[in-house]
């Protein structure tokens, strides 16, 4: 095939000077590149490839430059003696590249674990610098935390009003806040010295109790919320409520026991006396019923026997007959009256009164009615107490049963105190009958207040006289309680509201 | 049973034995020779014929790796891509060029004076004749391939930005 060789040769001719210009574009590029980041491993590859590309271009373009040259003066034997010597560079070129490639994948990979590292490095050294600028600022900012960590639980340890008590394993205080030394009788104040040394059981009720505790600790790390009763330094005995968890406490030697402890003895008193109030409520209810049904056969016995004794003669033996059983009756109606009055079936009739008033004229009569030649009865009046709404005779009955009471329990000889007492915060006054007699049992404490109980022998008493005013102070919205210990006396106290709050003044 | 086992034996050891007697005897019966051997005639064709398979194959691998790191995203490296596919060209070209006038003398070309030429491919093929002479332009493929490389390398000089002082990690 004939063809023209115009196009080969300035293809070759044009093409090779083109080779040789961008090869040197290239490889000047890369110089430039090598210069601005000359720790870059990946522009030391292209480096290499645009040298090895630089020689081939220059050996391949001049060697073909040469060959148009010598050929076309008629010299190939000057071409053919370059030829080998181009022809092998230009090889040397290719394996040269093709070798440097091969390896770009895992300078590739170098290089990233390079700037990896090298971030690292820098971040780590950035963060060495912040810290070393600022680390006096920074303990200061955490010693502060911790300061101010330190102070609220500390504070929450100071201010608890439940004991917190840290102890050994076996039970030796290590701490224990203000609330826990009030409660076991010691002063607040008292510093750490009086508290070492001291043991938890010691104020237990009894060794039982320390080992069901450390028995529970030790099974399952924890006791929550068990009761027990703590003795204090005076004897008393009060009900808690512990929880306490196992610790390991690094400031101390060991493991520790850190403890919660609650004093429940008021919430189990109030817990009594409502009992105590539901158990009356009940009586109440039946006694009122039980009295009504009673009431009105007693009201037809009565109406006939009084009918009866209409027609007969008095002093006949019939007579007489028919005035024991209208005594009998009125005796069993008084009862039955005073039944009803605990079950607070009639509604008072309330009006404003002096107390001090309702005091003395109970007073009055019952020196009249009673022996109290060497029995005092004292009077103790608060000043400005003000008038309260109370029905006069049902209040009068109360105050009559009290002290007859007193009286009794004092016997021969003694005094009975009347104090009044007004609570702002509670709108209430107090009246308080105390007297300096035997004292009530403490297993009688919880039944004084129940129908037809008495200690009186029988005859003397129908059990109904503290029932009746109990009944009598709550329908006036109020309430009666009663301390007392054997040989000590007793006194009871009536609150009763004042109303409208203290207006009346 | 002495004899059955012979023939067994010999079955399975004749390929390998028959092998290594040729070998052994090749190299007993060659002639005495030189220490060092000659490089003459069709040898450097043969390895300048390899040292183009291998550009070829180190590009290929080069536009794997670029495009498998996901660096074909920057202008750059998109660039150097293109070198390398025209660089791939431009060796298969040559490859053919060296093949088909040096190695199997397949094509014969006169000058014919007058800038005309003649290729004469074995056989009177002219599609032949046609074909050598269109990848005797090989500068067609690698003169753009090194532009793609300049190109690719004034980009990432652009992206690297000022000098940066010496703090790096080596």
């Amino acid at each position: 095939m004939k063809v023209p060789l115009i196009p080969i040769w300035s293809v070759d001719v044009v093409g090779s000077i083109l080779m040789i210009v961008f090869a040197f574009l290239s490889f000047g590029l890369c110089l430039q590149l090598k210069r601005k980041d000359p720790n870059n491993i990946i522009v030391t590859y292209l480096l290499w490839v645009c040298f090895a590309l630089f020689v081939f271009a220059i050996s391949r373009s001049a060697g073909h430059l040469l060959k148009q040259i010598f050929l076309l003066s008629n010299r190939p034997d000057l071409w053919a003696a370059i030829q080998p010597f181009s022809g092998a560079i230009n090889t040397f070129t290719f394996v040269m590249v093709g070798s440097v490639t091969l390896f770009f994948e895992r300078t590739w990979a170098i290089y990233g674990t390079i700037l990896k590292d090298r971030q690292a490095l820098q971040n780590a050294h950035e963060e060495l610098l912040y810290l070393n600028q600022n680390l006096e600022q920074l303990v200061d900012k955490r010693t502060e935390a911790l300061v101010i960590s330190e102070q609220k639980y500390r504070r929450i340890f100071e201010v608890s009003k439940d004991m917190i008590l840290v102890t050994h394993k076996d039970g030796r205080i290590v701490n224990l806040n203000p609330a826990g030394r009030s409660m076991i009788g010691m002063n607040a104040a008292d510093s750490e010295d009086k508290i070492h040394g001291l043991a938890f059981q010691d104020f237990l009720s009894g060794p039982a109790d320390w080992d069901a505790i450390s028995r529970q600790i030790e099974a399952r790390g924890f006791i929550s919320s068990e009761e027990f009763d703590l003795v204090l330094k005076d004897g008393t005995r009060r009900r808690m409520l512990l929880s306490g968890s196992l610790a390991k406490n690094p400031a101390e030697d060991g493991e520790t026991i850190h403890f919660l402890i609650k004093d429940i003895e008021q919430r189990r008193l109030m817990q009594k006396q409502m009992a105590q109030a539901d158990k009356l409520a009940s009586i109440g209810e039946l006694s009122s019923g039980i009295a009504h049904e009673i009431n009105n056969p007693l009201g037809i016995i009565l109406g006939y026997t009084q009918l009866l004794l209409r027609g007969e003669e008095p002093q006949s033996d019939r007579f007489n007959d028919l005035k024991t059983i209208e005594k009998h009756v009125k005796s069993c109606k008084a009862i039955v009256e005073d039944l009803l009055n605990f079950a607070r079936t009639s509604s008072p009739q309330k009006e404003y009164l002096d107390i001090h008033a309702v005091i003395d004229e109970v007073i009055g009569f019952v020196r009249h009615h009673s022996n109290l030649e060497n029995i005092q009865i004292k009077t103790v009046f608060a000043s400005d107490l003000p008038p309260s709404l109370m029905d006069e005779k049902k209040i009068k009955q109360v105050l009559i049963n009290l002290l007859m009471n007193a009286i009794h329990a004092v016997a021969r000889t003694g005094t009975i105190t009347i104090t009044t007492g007004l609570n702002e915060s509670a709108s209430r006054i107090s009246v308080e009958v105390s007297d300096t007699g035997h004292g009530i049992e403490k297993e009688n404490l919880l039944r004084i207040f129940d129908p037809f109980f008495t200690t009186k022998p029988t005859g003397e008493g129908t059990g109904l006289g503290l029932s009746v005013s109990y009944g009598i102070v709550k329908g006036h919205g109020g309430n009666i309680t009663v301390k007392s210990e054997l040989g000590q006396g007793a006194a009871f106290t009536l609150s009763l509201p004042v109303s409208p709050p203290l207006s009346g003044r | 049973m002495k004899m059955s086992m012979i023939p067994q034996i010999t079955g399975r050891i004749q390929p390998y034995a028959a092998a290594a007697w040729c070998f052994c005897v090749t190299l007993l019966s060659s002639t005495p020779s030189l220490a060092t051997q000659g490089h003459a005639g069709i040898e450097g064709v043969w390895v300048h014929q390899f040292a183009h398979l291998f550009f070829l194959f180190s590009m290929m691998l080069l536009i794997y790796w670029l495009r498998q790191a996901g660096l074909v995203k920057a202008p750059g490296w998109r660039y150097i891509q293109y070198a390398a596919l025209f660089f791939i060209l431009w060796n298969v070209d040559t490859f053919l060029v060296h093949f088909l006038d040096e190695q199997i003398q397949a094509v014969r070309v006169d000058n014919l004076g007058g800038w005309q030429i003649r290729v004469v491919a074995a056989g009177g093929r002219t599609w032949l004749s046609a074909v050598y002479y269109l990848a005797k332009m090989d500068h067609l493929l690698c003169v753009p391939a090194m532009i793609f490389l300049m190109l690719g390398l004034r980009h990432m000089l652009k992206e690297v930005g000022p000098v940066e002082s010496d703090k790096g990690v080596r």
